[in-house]
């Protein structure tokens, strides 16, 4: 027992390490809803399995004959742990030590953090709350100068924050006040999601204060704003429910790209039939119907996870699985728009082809797409320039792709309903319907000059409307094989998992040879 | 008594107005429907209660985020 004093020491330094920030103002979080970064990393990862690194950095105090009388530790708490028995890093902001600020980071350890995801290939969780060890015009005394951000060696957490995302998933959770770089580190993620408590903007209340806007935290950065503008995925109602989305996400996905995406065993049958599919689509061009219904049909039994519900609402995006078998589910919402892309739907749909490339999913799109969105405000937006971004991620992307058209195929944002230039599966329903552009206006475009000669321009319109509708079925299509298939709506989950085993083999561990930006 | 106010989801034209004032209505009533992209988008009742309020009439431009109803539970 040679080193048992040493022992002792190492003990004492942990206990008070564990402390964080001490008991009043642990129970000021308490007293707020919110939990501690030690309890958070707990209920997220497997029981008992956190392994921290670098519990004891901090700063100390010692008295005059060298003992330690004080200590407060670092405001970030890393170290590795599983979730499913899978290995990940976490790294968590304690907003008990100085409310998460600078000033009492110690900043290699969010670098190490980040740096072990990369290296050891692990899923990395970030667990935000304040300003993520992000600035505070405190550190202008502390340090006795300013900072310029990104100074000399001072990148590393904005390369990691940038690399990791073409190399592990990264997930982030946004639980209580997060601002600037805690913001930054939110957004810079495959998956994000914030409690409804929470509040996220790029500077807090004060510093909008001082540009002439006086706001609440919820006004500025609450979940409705985040969410609706896609800053943030998801927004929940407890921690919790936080952390069983991270492991829900992380349960469809590698741990790196070096691997594939998990199989897992599923007892729903692959041909199962709905016999609802054969009413799903109204007859009436004009009704919309609900799409979620469609895709939990056609997936395994309660294996679709949305993403982003509350963004880009005309297009859904989620992970699913058929056959236990991962896959990227793409599916369009005619209740917004019919369904047509707008500028943020592409911006979404964008940003999930890129997860579904880097992470090895097969995506699955079940399409509606009368087009882009048009209009003034639409033009505004720079529709076409998100729209031709979207265009390009889905023909960048090479993983398996399968289209099942349920109604509109209309336009440029019509074509792009797989990748062009390579083989894809693809199946229309009976409902299917498509053309250059829709027959509302199209026809005046195109027959201007019979229009105007006839007598009665009116009729003239409805008899070229009454031609052109005669020929406009989906077997006319398929005649002159412009479409490969029609088929019987319910059998799409057997052609689906019929595609998944197909594309299976085809799912090539490795880096997408472009990297995912957030 | 609590009142909901129920806003448009998207931009769009009134197309029909299927309740009026003082209607009983059940939670996913069809309240409206909005003409956009040349469908017809339902606006049903989040709520059970009486309405008690339509800002919009037919054929009318609305902006996504606008009141068009409301209903008194």
């Amino acid at each position: 027992m040679v080193w048992q004093p040493e022992l002792d020491e190492l003990r004492e330094r942990e206990r008070l390490a564990r402390a964080m920030g001490g008991p009043e103002k642990v129970k000021r979080q308490h007293d707020g809803g919110r939990l501690t970064v030690r309890e958070r990393i707990d209920r997220l990862l497997d029981e008992a399995s956190f392994h921290e690194i670098g519990a004891i950095a901090g700063s100390a105090e010692y008295d005059g004959s060298g003992a330690l009388c004080g200590f407060t530790p670092s405001n970030t708490v890393f170290g590795r742990g599983t979730i499913e028995g899978r290995p990940v890093v976490v790294v968590g902001d304690d907003f008990t030590v100085r409310g998460g600020s600078a000033d009492a980071t110690i900043h290699e350890k969010t670098v190490m953090a980040e740096q072990m995801a990369n290296e050891f290939r692990l899923p990395v969780i970030r667990i935000i709350e304040g300003s993520g060890g992000g600035g505070s015009v405190k550190t202008i005394e502390t340090k006795g100068r300013a900072n310029l951000p990104g100074g000399v060696g001072g990148t590393d957490a904005f390369y990691y924050c940038t690399a990791n995302l073409a190399v592990v998933p990264v997930v982030s959770l946004g639980l209580g006040s997060v601002a600037g770089l805690g913001a930054a580190r939110l957004a810079a993620s495959h998956y994000s999601v914030m409690t409804r408590s929470s509040a996220v903007f790029v500077a807090g209340p004060p510093v909008v204060a001082r540009v002439g806007q006086v706001l609440g935290k919820q006004e500025l950065g609450g979940w409705e704003i985040q969410t609706r503008c896609g800053a943030v995925d998801d927004a929940v109602d407890t921690e919790d429910e936080a952390f069983a989305a991270a492991r829900r996400f992380l349960s469809y996905l590698p741990t790196s790209v070096q691997s594939l995406p998990p199989l897992t065993a599923s007892d729903d049958d692959p041909v199962r039939r709905d016999d609802n599919l054969m009413s799903a689509v109204p007859r009436d061009r004009r009704k919309v119907y609900k799409t979620r219904p469609i895709v939990e049909t056609l997936v395994d039994h309660g294996s679709f996870f949305e993403i982003g519900r509350n963004f880009g609402r005309s297009v859904i995006t989620g992970l699913a699985r058929l056959e236990g078998r991962p896959i990227a589910m793409l599916a369009s919402d005619p209740y917004h728009y019919g369904g047509s892309w707008t500028a943020d739907a592409c911006n979404k749909l964008t940003r999930f082809v890129d997860l579904a490339q880097t992470f090895h999913l097969p995506v699955v799109y079940l399409m509606d797409c009368p087009g882009f969105m048009i209009g003034l405000e639409a033009e505004k937006a720079a529709t076409i320039r998100h729209g031709v971004r979207a265009m390009a991620a889905v023909n960048q992307c090479n993983v398996p792709w399968c289209t099942i058209i349920m109604r509109n195929s209309f336009g440029v944002a019509g074509a792009v309903h797989q990748p062009a230039g390579r083989l894809s599966l693809r199946y229309a329903w009976p409902s299917a319907y498509w053309g250059s552009l829709p027959l509302e206006g199209g026809i005046e475009a195109a027959y201007r000059a019979e229009i105007d000669a006839a007598a009665d321009p009116a009729a003239k319109l409805r008899e070229i409307e009454h031609r052109l509708n005669r020929l406009r079925s989906p077997f006319r299509t398929a005649e002159t094989f412009w479409v490969e298939e029609i088929i019987d709506p319910r059998d799409t989950r057997r052609l689906l998992c019929e595609f998944s085993r197909l594309a299976q083999p085809l799912l090539t561990p490795g880096s997408s040879s472009f990297p995912m930006r957030p | 008594m609590p009142e909901t106010r129920i806003r448009s989801d998207l931009h769009g034209v009134i197309w029909k107005i299927e309740v009026a004032v003082g209607d009983r209505v059940a939670q996913g009533d069809t309240l409206i429907l909005i003409e956009s992209m040349k469908m017809e988008i339902p606006v049903s009742a989040p709520c059970a209660g009486v309405v008690s309020g339509i800002f919009v009439k037919e054929e009318q431009q609305v902006a996504e985020g606008e009141i068009l109803a409301m209903i008194t539970v």
